[in-house]
């Protein structure tokens, strides 16, 4: 069965019941977008990426150690992990201990290591890596965001509601595109029309005059268009987290942190069905020039446990299987410590990803501590690698055009049956699904 | 006149745009150019008050905001938020310090001077030192990086020079440093040998690269266009660009004299100029604060152009804020109208809107003459015949709703407050 997009907007209106009572107000910006868009709509399989940030620039040498490598506690006499507080991984490498809930996925064979992750001609500024990280172009001639530019990629007849939702306060410039405006949501309480304090009944009746305003404003007025859809948008958005917010109910107890309840708050939009295709939270302070073992044992731990918290609402909620993460950080730190027991900027680091549909071990390979530029690590893997992999084998988007052209190798940290391309008719999805529903029943792949 | 206040400044409140009428278009024109003749002592008195701490992100984006909200010369704080915006640096790089304050100083005193003189200003100011990487840029490994950017993005645009013109630009400005926080020329990295840049051949440095510039006639175009758009409308037509940048060259640079063209010119009052742009998150917060006439420290600002996708002092890249559609999402709209919602229900001690205060000297004693008056004050009087009903309508529907059990009628105070959020939430409000 086609879907038209008539009766998507009455699946999702039944989703907001408030919405019904404003009937009428939409009609013109729901006629032009059919108008736009042509009738016909494929439902899509809901796959979901979730980017969590490590802003500042994580060491990525005291997170997965190379506990055997003795050049390892030669460059490090005073902030290297010791070996026996390690968590090995295997013979060669480890976690930091604070890393214990990682270990726990690991042991399951959900989570993948990408070791030695970087660019060529690495940048040393904050600013200048993370924007090269978040165009995917070391060119810097990107403007657009590499999940902006997945967004555009996709069939503009889908609902753009949520296509992507950032947790936090701005849009994270991956996330951004002029046509596929997202979500940014700080908190469920705060993303939601306010009415005046001392007059609450009266809120309804104001948001109605508001909607109607926005409806009945002259076509030619200069983006009337864009703000009445922005609105409509807006609004809906609100809505339906707000409606969401009053059924989710987290499988598990999140940590009280910043990133716990950002990730519950993915994990709420996700288990309700929103249609998120790309979630986004950050967490910062990996910036570690001074006393690094007073911070960064504590920020991993706070990653580690609300990642497996995530992880474990989504399980409880049978989403797991559709659901990827991966982590990022604009640069690895310098091989050496500093004078003030710290690290300075650096370049290659090991990022994560994990969750049900990820074959579990590591991947790409450990720069070599003896053969440094700078004092610093060499890149053995392009982190675009990284973003083909999961553009092409998780979201099925066309990963050359969206990273400018240009052919990444694609790595092998998803399980086979995820890897494989969707079809992208409904009645295949339904197939697919049932075939991740027995993958999950299988035995797990072994972790190696 | 409610138009040119807005673009020239951050909108009035009721006693400025009385003052402004009484004095007529031609007079307003000259008092929001010729600002050094306005004492702002009042401004810098409250300031100085505050005991705020520049090298502090937070602080400084306060201090900004209150001179916007405050200041008696409001085209020069206009201008101010225009430079920021074109010749950017951010405190993200920039870093905690006095750079990214003493920026802001710089481009405050050099609001309406010559293009030349605030551009070689510019050049060794430490914030762009940091900002655009001249620090490293040494005789034996020149950084492109700040000879790139002058012309891209600073004077002609892309497509007018060559990537010859960008290194040898680069060499041109190698020695121009950084030492102890301040500007410094080291001698021994500038590198002394010829150079070619756009035609011409010499033993260049950077204030000679600024000059030669000047003279190509695509940075009088760019930098016309530039303040054209900023002022009036984008994409302006060719003929006023070539006018303006006849006055630019004629005048020997002079951002004033194409700012007084601009202002002066009837393309800026045309229908095509009125609500042809978005208001920024800055235009939108000050000016209804501005207009409202609402008293504050700025500590309940804190954040709100921010979360309305500007935040002050770390502009989106080294472009600066694309502006326009891009100001609105979602969650910036949201924003908006609880920011809205704050400003229209504001009976709190932080900050207070008198509604009577305000509406009783106009005689205005029932809801439906509020809205009049807020339609005047706020949207120059002009909001469709449709918009307009809908609000009676409203406000005819707030006695007639079904009340759930335990609640009442809105009082007055809450009629006329709901009107004038819906004012300040209309879509007409947030065009500038």
């Amino acid at each position: 069965m086609r879907i038209t997009r008539r009766q998507m907007l009455k699946t999702s209106l039944a989703l907001v019941p408030t919405f019904s009572m404003l009937p009428a107000v939409f009609r013109r910006a729901v006629a032009a977008s059919l108008l736009e868009s042509g009738s016909n709509v494929s439902s899509a399989v809901d796959r979901t990426l979730i980017v969590v940030q490590m802003a500042g620039g994580n060491d990525g040498l005291n997170t997965v150690i190379p506990y055997a490598d003795g050049r390892y506690y030669d460059y490090r006499p005073k902030i290297a992990i010791p070996q026996e507080q390690v968590i090995p991984l295997n013979r060669e490498v480890g976690l930091n201990p604070a890393l214990a809930k990682f270990k726990a996925l690991w042991d399951e064979g959900i989570l993948a290591i990408v070791e030695g992750v970087g660019y060529p001609n690495q940048s040393y500024s904050h600013f200048e890596s993370m924007n090269i990280w978040q165009t995917a172009d070391p060119e810097k001639k990107q403007k657009e965001g590499w999940l902006g530019r997945y967004f555009d990629s996709l069939e503009s007849t889908q609902e753009t509601a949520f296509r992507g939702m950032a947790v936090g306060r701005i849009l994270p410039p991956e996330l951004s595109s002029p046509h596929a405006p997202i979500p940014i949501v700080e908190s469920v309480a705060l993303y939601q029309l306010q009415g005046d304090p001392s007059y609450q009944p009266g809120t309804q009746a104001r948001t109605e005059a508001l909607l109607k305003l926005y409806n009945s404003s002259p076509r030619e007025a200069p983006y009337a268009v864009l703000l009445e859809n922005t609105l409509e948008a807006a609004y809906k958005s609100s809505q339906a987290l707000q409606q969401a917010d009053k059924s989710y109910k987290a499988a598990v107890e999140y940590p009280d942190t910043p990133l716990g309840r950002g990730l519950r708050l993915l994990a709420e939009a996700v288990t309700s069905n929103l249609g998120v295709k790309v979630g986004h939270v950050t967490i910062g302070g990996f910036d570690t020039h001074a006393d690094q073992q007073k911070d960064q044992p504590r920020l991993l731990q706070t990653l580690s446990e609300a990642l497996y918290a995530f992880y474990q609402d989504l399980r409880g909620h049978g989403k797991d299987k559709d659901v990827l993460i991966m982590t990022w950080s604009e640069f690895g730190r310098r091989v050496k410590g500093n004078a003030s027991d710290g690290t300075d900027h650096g370049s290659a680091e090991p990022l994560f990803v994990l969750g049900t549909p990820v074959k579990g071990g590591l991947y790409g390979q450990r720069p070599d501590l003896g053969y440094l530029y700078q004092d610093n690590l060499r890149f053995t893997t392009d982190f675009r690698s990284v973003y083909a992999t999961v553009l092409s084998k998780w979201l099925n988007a066309p990963a050359v055009t969206i990273l400018g052209g240009k052919q990444f190798e694609e790595l092998p940290f998803l399980t086979p049956a995820q890897a494989r391309q969707l079809p992208q008719r409904p009645a295949h999805s339904l197939a697919l699904s049932f075939v991740n529903q027995r993958m999950k029943d299988s035995p797990k792949p072994r972790s190696p | 006149m409610g138009h040119l206040l807005r673009r020239a400044g951050f909108g009035a409140n009721q006693k400025e745009l009385d003052q402004f009428l009484s004095m007529g278009l031609p007079a307003t024109i000259d008092y929001l150019i010729e600002y050094e003749a306005v004492d702002d002592s009042a401004l810098e008195a409250k300031l100085s008050s505050l005991n705020l701490n520049p090298d502090r992100l937070a602080d400084l984006q306060r201090w900004w905001l209150l001179r916007m909200l405050y200041t008696k010369r409001p085209l020069q704080e206009k201008m101010v938020l225009f430079w920021h915006g074109l010749l950017t640096s951010a405190f993200s790089k920039v870093g905690q310090g006095p750079h990214m304050y003493n920026q802001n100083q710089l481009f405050r005193s050099n609001a309406l001077s010559r293009y030349d003189v605030l551009l070689k200003a510019v050049s060794r100011d430490p914030a762009m030192l940091i900002w655009l990487d001249s620090r490293s840029n040494i005789k034996a490994a020149p950084n492109e990086n700040f000879a790139r950017e002058l012309m891209e993005l600073f004077t002609t645009g892309i497509g007018h020079y060559t990537e010859t013109d960008v290194r040898e630009s680069a060499r041109s400005f190698t020695g121009w440093g950084l030492r102890q926080n301040a500007f410094s020329f080291n001698p021994a990295q500038h590198d002394t040998g010829a150079k070619t840049f756009l035609g011409k051949t010499g033993n260049f440095d950077g204030d000679d690269i600024i000059d030669i510039i000047m003279q190509q006639p695509a940075t009088a175009e760019f930098i016309s266009r530039k303040l054209f758009s900023f002022f009036a409308y984008d994409h302006p037509e060719p003929a006023i660009i070539s006018s303006l940048a006849r006055t630019f060259r004629e005048s020997n640079y002079s951002i004033k004299a194409v700012v007084r063209q601009i202002l002066s010119s009837p393309a800026f009052y045309s229908p095509k100029a009125y609500r042809a742009k978005i208001k920024s998150p800055a235009e939108l917060v000050a000016g209804t604060v501005r207009t409202l006439g609402l008293e504050t420290d700025g500590i309940i600002l804190r954040g709100v152009t921010d979360r309305m996708g500007q935040t002050l002092f770390n502009p989106f890249d080294v472009s600066g804020w694309a502006g326009g559609a891009t100001w609105i999402n979602s969650t910036t709209l949201i924003e908006r109208f609880n920011f809205m919602n704050r400003m229209a229900t504001a009976r709190g001690r932080a900050l207070e809107l008198n509604l009577r205060s305000m509406l009783i000297p106009q005689l205005i004693f029932a809801p439906a003459d509020a809205l009049e008056y807020f339609v005047a004050l706020l949207l120059d009087g002009n909001m469709p015949s449709q918009e307009k009903d809908i609000l009676l309508a409203f406000l005819k529907g707030l006695d007639s709703l079904p009340l759930p059990a335990g609640t009442r009628s809105p009082t007055e105070d809450e009629k006329s407050r709901s009107l004038l959020y819906l004012v300040l939430a209309s879509p007409d409000y947030q065009l500038a």
